[in-house]
This record gives structure tokens, C-alpha cells and sequence, in this order.
């Protein structure tokens, strides 16, 4: 190995190897990785209202679902006749249960694209912090979405409808 | 009885789905993504087919080009229902063969009157 004196000889930034390529490569890596970290904290915040949103929802349907099924219950306990249009109500609250239910099916796709890109990042980091040097072969190396998250819905309101 | 081939990895999608069809009076055939649906396709008939778009194996796009490809389903009503609500992903959708772009979560009141609006 060359001795350690310092050099007058500039660093050549274009140079495949060279310090200075190599820092830039990894200001470049950290500055991806942080894109993909902001990503993350943008969609576990939109996670949380999701959720949060979903609760709500579940909650007044659910109560609003047994109070019309108590009233109705107390309607026929007293004898009265009840029409069909009478379990309405209640048939509206399960309704809008069934759209708030939906969050399950939201919240994974929502995780599961977060998680993707978190993945990626530690690949990265690792790759970054101790090279490609793999004896037994390449490592598996989660790649990153290329795209923004698909679930962008922040609340549990049914979505549009478009016939062609 | 109108059949329905109903399409999404989501076990928890697929018995909304199924909960919100079977109660509206249909005949409800679940698939759990793009291959299993084609599969039950070429085996039996559907009056309509409502599928997520996002799946493993076969997406739902690539469900609606196979499904069109055969004169069997050249009329069918294929109706997408995902959480995609981009304008690209519905041009794809369309150019695809789609009948129709619903993103979730779905009203059950309106996803009953859209397809009444489409099924034959």
C-alpha cells in the first residue's frame, strides 16, 4: 500500500474508485433512502387516519345498528305489526358497516407496500455499509417501488364508480 | 339467478363482497386472484365478473384482456373494484375491455345499482 502522506495530486470526482465518486455515490444512496423514509412517514400518518376513520365509522354503525335493532325488537315485544320498510334503518347502518370494513382490505395493501420500501432501504444501508462482497453469491435484494403507494385514501368514504 | 365471479386476494373483500351480492339475490363464486378466476371462467358461466385489481399471479387487468380474448366472455361485464384511482390505471382498464372502474370501498347500495345497470 502507498504511504498515507497527503498528495497534491486533485481528486478526480469522474474517476470509477476514486473518494470523491465514491462519496458522491453514497450522498446520492442517502438522499434516495431518504426520499424512501419520507415516503414511509407519509403513509403511516395516512395509516393512522385510515384507521382512525375506520374506528369512527365501525363504532356508529354498530351502535346505530343495535339501537334499531332494540327498537324493533321492542316494537314486536308490544305486538306491533312491523312492515318490511321497518328494518330500513337497521339494514343502513350494516351497510355503512360494510364499507367502514373495508379498511382491513386497504390497511394491508398500505403496510405491505410500506414495508416493500423498508426493506429496500435496509438492503441498501447494508450494500452501502459493507459492499456487494457476497461470497456464497449475490444476496436477495428487495428492489423499491417504482410508483407511490396505491391505496391513497385517508378515510373509509366509498370511492368513485365509472362506467365505460 | 345471476352468477357473479367474484375476484380479490382479500379474504376479508371477498366475504364484503360476497355479503353485499348474495343478500342483493346473486349467485356469488369466489376467486382468490387472476389465474384461479380464469380458471373457474373456462369452467363454468358467469353473467358478470367483478375483479380487484392488485392480485398475485394474474392482476385484474391482465384477468380482463384474457377474459376478452375469448369469444365466451366477448360481452360479459367485467367491472374492476380496487383501490387504483388513477386516470392511467382506469385508461388501462378500459383499453383492457372493462366495463366499468369502481374504487373501493364500495357502497353496497351503489355497487348493487351499478351492476344492475350492466348485467344482462
Amino acid at each position: 500500500m502507498q504511504g498515507t502522506e497527503p498528495t497534491d495530486e486533485p481528486l478526480d470526482a469522474g474517476v470509477v474508485g476514486s473518494p470523491a465518486e465514491e462519496a458522491r455515490f453514497t450522498l446520492l444512496a442517502a438522499a434516495e433512502i431518504q426520499d424512501h423514509l419520507m415516503s414511509v412517514t407519509n403513509d403511516l400518518e395516512r395509516l393512522q387516519r385510515l384507521l382512525d376513520d375506520a374506528g369512527e365509522a365501525l363504532s356508529v354503525n354498530f351502535f346505530g345498528a343495535s339501537a334499531e335493532v332494540q327498537t324493533l325488537a321492542q316494537r314486536i315485544n308490544s305486538g306491533e305489526p312491523l312492515s318490511p320498510g321497518a328494518f330500513a334503518e337497521a339494514l343502513q347502518f350494516i351497510a355503512g358497516a360494510v364499507t367502514a370494513l373495508q379498511f382491513q382490505d386497504m390497511s394491508t395493501q398500505l403496510i405491505a407496500h410500506t414495508s416493500q420500501r423498508l426493506r429496500a432501504c435496509a438492503d441498501k444501508l447494508a450494500r452501502e455499509a459493507f459492499g456487494s462482497d457476497d461470497e456464497d453469491g449475490e444476496a436477495l435484494v428487495i428492489e423499491a417501488p417504482n410508483r407511490p403507494n396505491p391505496v391513497t385514501q385517508d378515510e373509509v368514504d366509498a370511492g368513485s364508480v365509472e362506467l365505460f | 339467478m345471476h352468477s357473479i365471479l367474484a375476484v380479490d386476494d382479500s379474504a376479508s373483500m371477498r366475504q364484503m363482497v360476497a355479503f353485499t351480492l348474495k343478500n342483493a339475490g346473486f349467485n356469488v363464486v369466489e376467486a382468490v386472484d387472476g389465474q384461479d378466476a380464469w380458471e373457474k371462467a373456462t369452467q363454468r358461466d358467469f353473467d358478470l365478473v367483478l375483479t380487484d385489481q392488485n392480485m398475485p399471479r394474474m392482476d385484474g387487468i391482465s384477468l380482463t384482456k384474457k377474459l376478452r380474448e375469448n369469444p365466451k366472455f366477448k360481452s360479459t361485464p367485467i367491472l374492476i373494484l380496487t383501490t387504483e384511482s388513477s386516470d392511467a390505471m382506469k385508461q388501462a382498464g378500459r383499453a383492457a375491455g372493462a366495463t366499468g372502474w369502481l374504487v373501493k370501498p364500495f357502497d353496497p347500495a351503489k355497487l348493487i345499482e351499478v351492476i344492475g345497470k350492466v348485467i344482462r
